[in-house]
């Protein structure tokens, strides 16, 4: 059943993206194959792929507890939450809180991932900022 | 002559005292990704791709780093597989079915010492054979135009997807989504704007960096959460020491095994993992009751190892003299050396001689060093193991967050890294391969633009794209291979293809 719910699913994706490619505008000057046919076949390779799909599905795979869905939900919107937070808080913070959340999830406790996290976050940042020259965010706490 | 010459001038560069050190670094970096259950060779080498472009390293130098930590992945990979059972990438599973029934019954110093003797020999092999086919596949390639470049896509993707799963359905879909990720940007001939939304951080194109890490190794925390593996794992390693009767014992597998699975390696598609299963499989036929294959024999530690470094050295051939990566890690190669203004092709042999040949020199030194490296120090990889689940994991994340963000200086790399790790988590439960996505990524622009220079050449005849024997001879392969898997099952059924694994 999930094959078949994936499959209907990249159907209306294959539709899409070539529709979307036949909106594109050509400008006048350009080769004789044009940007819309490199799509228009790509289109078709997913819908064949989404058909064969439909038709011969795998067995069911094996969904985590549901619980997890909530845990991955939280990650992926701290991972969100950290890509829109780096810049004003800068690497150190953003990464030390994100980390700190991760070792939660994976068994540690608080105080214990929180220290591991400032000390890596903090030796990362050193490393690359001052070992590589690599520019990451300071953040408002180091000028 | 000619290839003596150019191997010295690569060892001109291979031994320069920064190439010296990153072969060096390479291995040892690599070794430890491998030993770390977690992250296996694609993701090691994805995260340390921004690190090659922080220090501004020449293409060469930038190369020799990353095949360092390719093979040294593939080496450390072994080790936890031996010791543990826990194999850190598809292609060491095989190597745990004999590895550690030894290492149970307390002898795990020698199938250590058996993997890394085999990998050494068989390394050191494929580079032979690298030197000797490159250059000649790389004369032959030469006459290569946009159709037979289009058509040689074409088939190293119809490999690719015969080869990646067990359902072609989905390997398809995945090159598929692979190739719609590479529309993404602007038209590579207009210059208009494709498959944007009105965003305007995605008009410069998706960076594979940013996919390949979100792909592979925020996908790979993401299952990691949900297994929650252990915290603290206990080794006895022992001793490491191979005696000259078993190690004589092995000698034919380990050779015929490297021949084999360099073959492969060279095919697209065909990486490290399908060699080891083949040479594991062919070397317990080939033995038949002389060997006890499964039940703890060295030569079933031999046949995988050497053969998945052979294929290390074999899947160079064709990322080097056509600019086809046959895998994951060899696509994100392909992509740090465009980035860095190097386009691997035919060409290359030519215009670009010191990479060429230095990588394939260092390849040789760095064969050596890991053998110096893994023999004594095996014990002390192995203690990296008691770091905690909990730090460790979070830690590569952090990394690949520097990665990710020090392409483009840019958080919203951050954001579709996100996306893209959850995209590979549900793909991996999905059962649908990752390999495929990434080489589409990468080779899709290549694949339109030349596409649309054939079409410019012909002035729009489609016939052109089979008008020449190399091209029609590329298109049946492409053709065989995608019923190759109907095909191998048929004879399966009818026992003529042996037992399954």
């Amino acid at each position: 059943m999930t094959d078949r719910i994936v499959g209907s699913l990249l159907l209306l994706l294959a539709l899409g993206y070539g529709l979307e490619a036949s909106r594109m505008q050509v400008s006048f000057f350009t080769d004789p194959l044009g940007p819309r046919p490199f799509p228009y076949i790509i289109a078709l390779l997913l819908g064949l792929s989404a058909l064969g799909l439909l038709l011969r599905p795998d067995p069911e795979p094996t969904w985590p507890p549901k619980r997890f869905w909530a845990v991955l939900g939280l990650v992926l919107l701290s991972l969100g939450a950290y890509a829109y937070s780096v810049v004003p808080l800068g690497f150190v913070v953003a990464t030390t809180l994100e980390m700190t959340l991760l070792a939660w999830l994976f068994g540690a406790s608080v105080p214990r991932g929180f220290l591991a996290a400032l000390v890596f976050s903090l030796v990362l940042y050193l490393l690359f900022t001052e070992g590589l020259g690599v520019g990451l965010p300071s953040g408002f706490f180091f000028p | 002559m000619d290839i003596l010459q150019a191997l010295l001038n690569g060892f001109g560069v291979a031994l320069q005292p920064l190439n010296l050190l990153l072969v060096f670094l390479g291995c040892l970096v690599g070794t430890l990704i491998g030993v770390l259950p977690g992250i296996g060779p694609i993701s090691g080498v994805a995260l340390l791709v921004p690190l090659t472009f922080a220090l501004k390293l020449p293409p060469e130098s930038a190369l020799i780093l990353l095949a360092g930590i390719y093979y040294g992945a593939m080496y450390g990979g072994s080790t936890t597989s031996i010791l543990l059972n826990i194999p850190g990438e598809t292609s060491s599973v095989v190597t745990a079915i004999d590895g550690n029934k030894l290492a149970k019954q307390g002898r795990p110093g020698p199938a250590l010492a058996m993997a890394a003797w085999a990998s050494f020999i068989a390394g050191t092999l494929s580079v032979l054979g690298l030197m000797t086919l490159g250059p000649l596949l790389a004369q032959w390639a030469i006459r290569f135009g946009p159709a037979e470049y289009f058509a040689l896509m074409v088939f190293g993707f119809s490999t690719l997807s015969a080869l990646a799963g067990k359902n072609l359905f989905k390997a398809l879909t995945a090159t598929a989504l692979g190739l719609m990720l590479a529309t993404v940007g602007q038209d590579p001939q207009s210059g208009i704007a494709r498959y944007t939304f009105g965003v305007m951080q995605l008009e410069d194109g998706l960076d594979f960096l940013v996919v390949a890490i979100g792909l592979f190794a925020v996908s790979e925390v993401l299952m990691l959460l949900e297994e929650k593996t252990p915290g603290v794992i206990k080794a006895q390693v022992g001793r490491i020491y191979l005696s000259l009767r078993d190690f004589m014992g092995s000698l034919l597998t380990i050779l015929r095994s490297s021949v084999l699975g360099f073959l492969i390696g060279i095919l697209p598609g065909a990486g490290a993992s399908i060699a080891s299963f083949v040479a594991y499989t062919s070397e317990k036929r080939w033995l038949g009751p002389r060997g006890r294959l499964g039940e703890g024999d060295l030569r079933g530690v031999a046949a995988p190892e050497a053969a998945n470094n052979a294929a290390a050295g074999g899947a160079m051939i064709p990322l080097l003299t056509l600019g086809l990566p046959g895998s994951g890690t060899t696509a994100i190669m392909l992509g740090a050396l465009m980035s860095l203004g190097v386009t691997p092709g035919p060409q290359m042999f030519q215009q670009h001689p010191q990479v060429v040949w230095g990588l394939i020199a260092s390849m040789y030194v760095g064969n050596a060093v890991l053998l110096l490296l893994n023999l004594p120090l095996v014990g002390l990889f192995v203690r990296l193991l008691a770091v905690p689940a909990w730090f460790l994991i979070p830690a590569v994340l952090a990394i690949s967050f520097i990665g990710v963000y020090a392409v483009n200086n840019n958080p919203f790399d951050l954001l579709l890294m996100a996306f893209f790790g959850f995209l590979g988590y549900l793909m991996r439960k999905l059962e649908f391969p990752l390999a495929p996505v990434l080489l589409g990524l990468v080779l899709g622009y290549l694949m339109e633009i030349n596409l649309r220079r054939a079409m410019t050449l012909s002035g729009g005849d489609v016939g052109y794209l089979f008008s020449s024997p190399i091209a029609i001879a590329l298109w049946g392969l492409a053709l065989l291979s995608l019923l190759a898997p109907w095909l191998l099952s048929r004879f399966h059924r009818r026992g003529l293809g042996g037992e399954e694994l």
